[in-house]
């Protein structure tokens, strides 16, 4: 744009553990600022809206629609994207491994979204039952399982959980 | 959970594998088209028509074009300098029916809201949207026509120039003597059935980033495309330009369910786009573009007739598709389907059923998983639960009384289709089980609870699988190649795709079992026109018939050379030899073992020894053309276009609060034959995604307009798909028959599910309601509509009362 009065603000972030410096524009989404800036292309832009979910990221330990949080308004901010998941040695997290061991979605565009929900969900309720966890996935659309694997794999999440106990979800 | 139990361990094939294409989404590694980004990456942001039905005036791009940053604009009269109209995915006329001219911008005359209208493109995409609204378009706004009946009457405003109505085709299906069938009928029913105008609307929108390739003077589309060679053919056609200078290539697809079929008009515009600014060029859908694509908006006037036993000796059937502008799409063909599938899995033999398909300034179909064959379930069920409600009957023994039987396969049905096989009684009988019927019922017979009414539906479906249409790029075969290189891995390229149903893991599950090796040596490579063989794409739940009977067939054949090979170096006999997950052995001869790595490497580098019988590569490339599928006409002049006809039995239960309409799914049982399963879970995955989009499409989706023709459904706040807690946890029991002629008996699992599970939510909503006098009919039956209907009746009981 040739609005040379527009005013870009210089923002830090600390990014699936690496620190980031981004002027971000007005009207800058997070999500844009994620794929575009970061090149982190696991956000997914579903609907611009704050419907989907297929854009959740996690900002500051809480999950946010990043469609529709304003990059410009975060000079700091602590962000974990579906790339910070994985563990230190490289292998998947306990709630990666079920959402793929269980089948959990298909196409996956709304994968990345659902599984920082249901991390979310299992840190506030670690034994979620059905209803806390339509609840917990509430803000996510899936067009492709009807939910029902999804369901089953926050469940298994649930118990792997369990199993290395003391271990947090990430 | 259905039951996962296999009975063979020893092969992949029928056990719950975890897909191998799951690992990269979950870590964000899966590169979906809206990922790539190329030096020098312009974007796209199109014009669109404001109004429904107009004349373009004027356009004035002078604006647009000042802004910094902007590379080029396009109107509909400059593209079409460039471009040939689209060519028709399914074309209209090869059926009979009038094909209109569709190019990828309007050019003078603007069709429905929505339309193309112009382009511009920029550095970025917020400089292009912001120069897109700079500039100036002068509109003649026309009275539009919405209604797909009111569109037939001759004063009706005529959408498409030149034409002498808005009826795009018309079609009768019709057999043996329904005049006499309905004059000895006992009883007559009558039901209209509203089905509106709902959409598959995957979570990825559509994508497509046009890369010119300067080399060549050639193009590389990357697109969520379902059909990446027809696609290129379509694209050759429109730009003038062979198919060997264009590569069309899907990555990872985020959903598709027939949307991502093309036609589209961004296809072959962006490939324009980057021809003339010599650029990549990147066009991503918003979703408010997203829900401009329609389907199913279809009105049927049912009538069956009956004996006095609730048999069905005959079916009427007056339709009217409303499918909105043309297109070059594939969607108006649903309509076709729907009736072809006519009367569906009922043994009727006198049917008249007058198909009616209607241009109107509606935004155009596409595709969308059922494929018009969800239509024939709702309007057939509709009509049956309102037969079975007239004469007194059970809804589960109205279908049991007219279903074909199981010993009648293969079935010539009337319209000229050849059921391949089927045991539709057994399946709603063990649905019924599934769900607890007689207790339902006895809970229903205690009476409303609170003001909550509980509803009883049962519903069927016919999903005919595999499709292949005469004279189009909609074909019945596929082909696949097994390529094993020296160190042993290998890899399976198909001419099918998947927009995100596990096929690839289903297609290796088979590989690896014909091949003899470890599902971990495999790899799948699908979606790009350059490395895989002629292939049809992802449609008509045929991918794992033909992708996996393909690829079956060149395992065989590369099976065969490894043998050869081993046997050589074993120095025994073929017939000896034995090859299981990777491991060449010989019979009787304990501990003589190869490694399917030792005899791969052998066997490149023993052409002239060990080799010397084969043909190298150890590569084959095959063909699954399923036998079955039968173009020249009989003496009726019909075809039978499907291989494979799988089915599903549903049976729900719905509870209706009269007080705010809203309506709940208690319980939900689905017997299902998709033929032989290859992987349980990914099977039932389908299933249960097909059944939410039932279950959505009759209780919340809608796309709905003003009366001026503007969509007012823009964004997912007004279109309402389910989500975790609308749907129910879902009893999925298998009934299976194989199908005889596909390989082991494949049947196709994508489809099943959309309209038999709409059509029983629907019934069981209405069965709840029959002590209110309600029968619903309009779909969807949402809250507002199903307490308007009961507050109708209440008026209307009311009125009675006094009068």
């Amino acid at each position: 744009m040739d609005d040379l009065l527009v005013q870009s603000v210089l923002v830090q972030w600390r990014v699936n553990g690496k620190l980031h410096e981004i002027e971000a524009m007005p009207g800058m989404s997070l999500l844009d600022a994620v794929r575009e800036q970061l090149g982190l292309t696991g956000t997914h832009m579903g609907c611009q809206t704050g419907h989907c979910g297929a854009c959740t990221v996690m900002l500051d330990g809480r999950i946010v629609k990043s469609c529709l949080t304003q990059a410009a308004t975060l000079p700091r901010a602590e962000i974990v994207t579906i790339e910070g998941l994985k563990r230190a040695d490289g292998t998947l997290n306990p709630v990666q491994q079920a959402f793929w061991d269980e089948a959990g979605f298909q196409c996956g565009y709304c994968a990345p979204g659902m599984l920082l929900s249901a991390m979310e969900l299992l840190a506030e309720h670690p034994e979620p039952t059905d209803a806390q966890i339509d609840t917990g996935l509430a803000g996510n659309l899936c067009r492709c399982t009807g939910y029902r694997s999804l369901v089953r794999a926050v469940k298994a999440a649930a118990r792997k959980l369990q199993d290395t106990s003391g271990q947090t979800p990430g | 959970m259905a039951d996962h139990s296999t009975t063979d361990d020893t092969r992949y094939v029928g056990q719950a594998v975890r897909t191998i294409e799951g690992r990269a989404p979950i870590v964000g590694a899966a590169r979906y088209t809206n990922d790539f980004v190329f030096p020098g990456q312009l974007y796209a942001h199109i014009v669109r028509s404001p109004h429904a039905a107009a004349r373009i005036r004027r356009i004035d791009s002078s604006g647009a074009l000042k802004v910094s940053g902007v590379v080029r604009v396009l109107d509909g009269a400059e593209a079409a300098a460039h471009l040939k109209p689209i060519t028709h995915y399914i074309d209209p006329a090869v059926f009979g029916g009038k094909s209109a001219e569709v190019r990828v911008m309007a050019v003078d005359d603007v069709w429905c809201y929505g339309q193309p209208v112009a382009v511009v493109v920029a550095e970025d995409k917020r400089t292009a949207r912001f120069a897109a609204q700079r500039i100036q378009i002068v509109y003649d706004v026309l009275e539009p026509v919405l209604d797909a009946e009111a569109a037939t009457a001759p004063d009706a405003h005529i959408v498409v120039p030149g034409w002498d109505s808005n009826i795009m085709m018309q079609a009768p299906f019709r057999n043996g003597d329904p005049d006499a069938a309905f004059a000895k009928a006992a009883h007559v029913v009558k039901t209209s059935v509203d089905i509106h105008r709902f959409s598959t609307q995957p979570i990825e929108t559509r994508c497509y980033n046009a890369v010119w390739e300067h080399d060549i003077e050639g193009v590389t589309l990357y697109a969520t495309a379902q059909n990446p060679h027809p696609l290129r053919h379509v694209l050759s056609e429109v730009l003038g330009m062979p198919e060997s200078k264009i590569r069309v290539h899907a990555p990872v697809i985020g959903g598709a369910f027939g949307m991502k079929m093309h036609g589209h008009p961004e296809e072959a515009l962006m490939c324009l786009l980057a021809k003339l600014t010599g650029r990549p060029v990147k066009w991503t859908e918003t979703r408010e573009e997203c829900l401009l694509i329609g389907a199913r908006e279809q009105r049927h006037h049912m009538e069956l007739a009956l004996d006095a036993d609730g048999v069905i000796l005959g079916l009427r059937d007056r339709y009217f598709a409303n499918v909105g502008a043309p297109s070059a799409c594939p969607g108006w063909g649903m309509a076709f389907l729907t009736g072809l599938t006519m009367p569906g899995p009922y043994a009727v033999r006198d049917i008249d059923v007058q198909m009616t398909v209607v241009i109107t300034n509606k935004p155009s179909w596409n595709a969308a998983r059922g494929y018009g064959k969800e239509s024939t379930a709702l309007a057939l069920e509709l009509a049956i639960e309102d037969a079975a409600r007239q004469l007194g009957m059970d809804a589960a023994e109205i279908r049991l009384k007219n279903f074909i039987r199981a010993e009648q396969f293969p079935y010539n049905s009337p319209t000229g289709l050849i059921y391949d096989s089927g045991d539709y009684s057994g399946a709603v009988l063990k649905a019924m089980h599934a769900i607890g019927y007689e207790g339902w019922k006895a809970r229903q017979a205690e009476g409303p609870k609170d003001g909550k009414y509980i509803g009883i539906g049962v519903a069927f479906e016919l999903t005919p699988e595999g499709g292949a249409l005469p004279g189009t790029m909609v074909a019945g075969y596929d082909s696949s190649s097994v390529r094993v290189a020296p160190d042993g891995s290998v890899r399976i390229l198909t001419g099918v795709t998947t927009p995100g149903t596990g096929n690839p893991t289903g297609i290796a599950q088979i590989v690896a079992d014909e091949l003899g090796v470890t599902m971990d040596a495999i790899e799948v490579t699908q979606g790009d026109t350059t490395t895989c063989p002629y292939g049809f794409g992802n449609y008509s739940g045929r991918s794992t018939i033909v992708g996996g009977g393909s690829a079956a067939l060149a395992a065989q054949q590369v099976r065969a050379k490894v043998v050869t090979v081993a046997a050589a170096l074993f120095d025994v006999p073929e017939a000896d030899v034995e090859l299981h997950r990777g491991v060449f052995s010989v019979k009787g001869q304990q501990g003589r073992t190869l490694t399917f790595k030792e005899v791969c490497y052998a066997a490149y580098t023993g052409a002239y020894s060990v080799a010397h019988g084969i043909t190298l590569p150890l590569e084959a490339t095959a063909t699954f053309k399923p036998s079955n599928i039968r173009h020249t006409p009989d003496e009726n002049g019909r075809i039978n276009p499907y291989p494979s006809y799988s089915n599903a039995a549903y049976v729900t239960v719905c509870e209706v609060d009269v007080e705010t309409g809203k309506t709940k799914v208690l319980a939900f049982a689905a017997a299902h034959d998709c033929g032989r399963v290859i992987n349980p879970v990914l099977v039932e995955g389908q299933a249960c995604g097909a059944i939410s989009f039932g279950v959505g499409g009759a209780m919340f989706e809608a796309i709905a307009f003003d009366s001026s023709g503007r969509q007012l459904t823009r964004s997912f706040m007004d279109y309402v798909m389910p989500r975790s807690e609308d749907l129910p946890a879902v009893k999925m029991v298998h009934h299976d028959s194989p199908n005889p002629v596909t390989y082991m008996g494949l049947k196709g699992a994508g489809e099943a599910g959309v309209g038999g599970s709409a059509a029983a939510v629907v019934n069981a909503i209405n069965n709840a309601l029959i002590p209110l006098g309600v029968s619903l009919n309009t779909l969807p039956l949402s809250a507002p509509n199903v307490w308007g209907a009961i507050q109708a009746a209440r008026k209307r009981g009311q009125r009675e009362a006094a009068e």
